[in-house]
């Protein structure tokens, strides 16, 4: 087994440059989410390590190999595709078995290598099926079949949930999950799915336009985004985003929010961010619906929490939680509040700001204060 | 409360009734000729003599057939019949039909995934080859065919069909290849697969409803082919498209019609079965989109 080190990777196709130079230092058996908009180069960076595309610039390693210029045959690396891609004119048994055959692996090295993989991912009974005859879910097992026989020294999965639906997707997870508890090997997995993200990831790289915004763990990058990027693209329902006035106290800073003509101090930790350059000058609060909550008495005694009467605008329930749509200083804000407590849309709402884990962003930069 | 009733079934049945006239209508304008071919070549020439060129067959014998294929004197040729022409044709066209339908799919793979610098040029200039006017070609062709001492053989022949059907068989496989996903190859690379084995081990065996087009198409078009055969070859290499010209214009004295029509018609019966046989693939074939896997 292998980390593998991306050390300012460049690619461009022609004139577009897709990768700008990313740098990843992944230790070996870490579970390595990519997170990012469509577009933005994650499969390319995929396919770079993979070998499958060569690097305009910058090195690859695994281990302490340099792998930069390697063939992919040579990478020791196995990648599950979002389309499967198992091989249509061969069966199930044939398809695991191409890897090692090609390899020039014993036979009946191969044929315990199969039997393993296959009770291991409980397809043993689909072993003589073509992949036609297979559903998604079955197909997800064989690719990932596949890829585990060869036993790689790192895995990369490109979306692989994306084409199943809800539940699969869930049992799917939690498989990967203890497969990659039970083998340690090095995973880079692409998805767009933020729960996987925030569930299978050791740690997430979050990527925009070819470059990666914060790279850290689920935890770093949910409470403690890099920038007004990571904070929005995290999260579902994302953060709300609400441009304020920063005043002063003595030495406590606030912000300043207005709804429905009236206007309140909430009060700013410190540990959230240096403000002493903003006093007056306006920035950009982050805020979690999930901060912004109906009255409850424990949460109310809090140093850092104001009350504040809002008016609904919209109601989304979820089930567990009812998402209160309203709007402050003219701008949307998203409040998650228990079902029985919220109102009806027109009504006025007591709505509770903690702002412990409020984050604030430079209006010009966007990045974190 | 009324409730409105849309019977569309008397305008259904119209529009099928009419539909189905102009078929039919189509369809005996079409098979008409190839059915007076066929009684003609039973009839003898006593009773085409006294009576039509368009009648019922009074009589029924094979005499036209085998003198076709084997008794007619064509040319000065020592060998009688169009026999020897038929042998000919086959040796030209299963070798070209091979080797062209092979190197379109090598061609096709190539374009489709292992794209080079200037592959989508090289593509476009092989295309033009599909436009090609073969007469335009004749005159340097032969000087190609005459440096390379292959004038007036079978072999000649078969180069000259597998050079410029090339560029319809690439055509083929390559439009079928852009829609089989690129990920396939990817995952055979990371297998540890090369060029040949996954050209030999996955492509190919994905590629039969492409290969049954092409080997249609390409046998139609060599077998069919009056042009090369008359041009490049020899009276020892003809084929039978030639052969079945010389045969017509120039028997000397009677027009024998019946053997004609049984000329004619040996000549078309083996693109009729190779369609007969594998038409259905063939229409598969040119409507399959993509290999769902
Ligand atoms: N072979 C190529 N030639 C030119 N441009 C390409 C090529 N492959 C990818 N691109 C471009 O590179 C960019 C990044 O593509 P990539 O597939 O890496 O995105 P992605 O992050 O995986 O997106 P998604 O989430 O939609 O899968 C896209 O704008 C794409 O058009
Ligand atoms: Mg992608």
């Amino acid at each position: 087994m292998a980390g593998l080190i991306i050390d300012n990777v460049q690619k461009s196709f022609g004139q577009t440059h897709i990768l700008k130079g990313i740098d990843l230092e992944i230790p070996d058996g870490e579970f390595v989410i990519l997170v990012g908009p469509s577009g933005c180069g994650k499969s390319t960076l995929l396919n770079c390590i993979a070998g499958l595309e060569e690097v305009t610039s910058g090195r690859i390693l695994m281990g302490d190999t340099d792998m930069t210029h390697a063939a992919p045959k040579d990478r020791d690396i196995a990648m599950v595709f979002q389309s499967y891609a198992l091989y249509p004119n061969m069966n199930v048994r044939k398809n695991i078995a191409f890897g090692l055959e090609i390899r020039k692996m014993p036979k009946a090295e191969i044929d315990e290598i199969v039997n393993n993989v296959a009770k291991l991912l409980q397809i043993e009974n689909l072993l003589d099926r073509k992949p036609s005859q297979l559903s998604g879910g079955q197909r997800q097992r064989v690719a990932m079949g596949r890829s585990l026989a060869r036993q790689p020294e790192v895995f990369l999965f490109d979306e692989p949930l994306s084409n199943l639906d809800a539940k699969l997707r869930v049992e799917m997870r939690t498989e990967i999950k203890k497969l990659h508890q039970r083998l340690g090997t090095t995973i880079v997995y692409v998805t767009h799915d933020q729960i996987e993200a925030m569930t299978l990831a050791d740690r997430i790289a979050v990527m925009k336009a070819g470059h990666v915004q914060q790279f850290g763990t689920p935890q770093q990058v949910y409470d403690d985004p890099a920038n007004m990027f990571v904070a929005g693209f995290m999260g579902s329902p994302s953060m709300n985003f609400l441009r304020v006035e920063v005043g002063q106290n003595g030495d406590d800073y606030h912000v300043l929010i207005a709804s429905e003509g009236h206007t309140y101090q909430l009060p700013c930790p410190k540990a959230q961010g240096d403000l002493s350059g903003y006093v007056g000058k306006d920035v950009i609060l982050g805020i979690r619906p999930e901060q912004l909550t109906h009255v409850m008495p424990h949460v109310e005694e809090g140093e850092f929490v104001t009350k504040v009467p809002v008016k609904i605008e919209v109601t989304e329930p979820t089930g567990a939680d009812t998402l209160v749509l309203t709007r402050i200083n003219d701008e949307e804000c998203e409040c998650r509040v228990h079902p029985a407590e919220a109102g009806q849309p027109g009504e006025m709402m007591d709505i509770l700001f903690n702002m412990d884990k409020a984050v604030f962003f430079d209006i010009e930069t966007e990045d974190r204060i | 409360m009324s409730i409105k009733v849309q019977d569309t079934r008397y305008k259904d049945i119209t529009a099928r009734s009419i539909l189905y006239a102009v078929l039919v209508i189509a369809a005996i304008y079409y098979l008409a000729p190839l059915f007076l071919m066929i009684i003609t070549s039973f009839r003898s020439m006593d009773e085409i003599r006294v009576g039509q060129l368009i009648e019922w067959p009074k009589s029924f014998s094979l005499d036209a057939w085998a003198a076709a294929w084997n008794q007619v004197q064509i040319g000065a040729r020592e060998e009688l019949g169009l026999k020897p022409y038929f042998i000919n044709s086959i040796k030209m066209v299963i070798p070209s039909v091979a080797i062209s339908t092979l190197l379109g799919a090598l061609n096709g793979y190539v374009l489709s995934f292992w794209k080079f610098r200037g592959s989508e040029i090289f593509f476009a200039l092989l295309l033009a080859g599909c436009f090609l006017p073969f007469q335009a070609i004749l005159l340097p062709h032969s000087i190609v065919l005459g440096k390379l001492q292959l004038t007036g053989t079978v072999s000649g022949l078969v180069m000259t069909h597998v050079i410029y059907g090339v560029a319809f068989t690439t055509l083929f496989f390559r439009n079928y290849y852009v829609n089989l996903p690129g990920e396939l190859i990817k995952a055979a690379k990371l297998d540890g697969a090369g060029f040949w084995m996954i050209f030999y081990r996955i492509i190919l065996p994905l590629s039969t409803p492409i290969i049954v087009v092409s080997v249609i198409w390409q046998f139609t078009q060599i077998w069919n082919d009056f042009l090369f055969g008359v041009v490049f070859s020899d009276p020892d290499s003809q084929p039978v498209t030639v052969g079945l010209n010389n045969m017509v214009n120039s028997t000397t004295g009677e027009k024998r019609y019946n053997v004609d029509m049984a000329g004619a018609i040996i000549a078309a019966l083996p693109t009729v079965i190779v369609y007969v046989v594998a038409g259905k693939y063939f229409v598969r074939g040119l409507t399959a989109g993509s290999v769902k896997g």
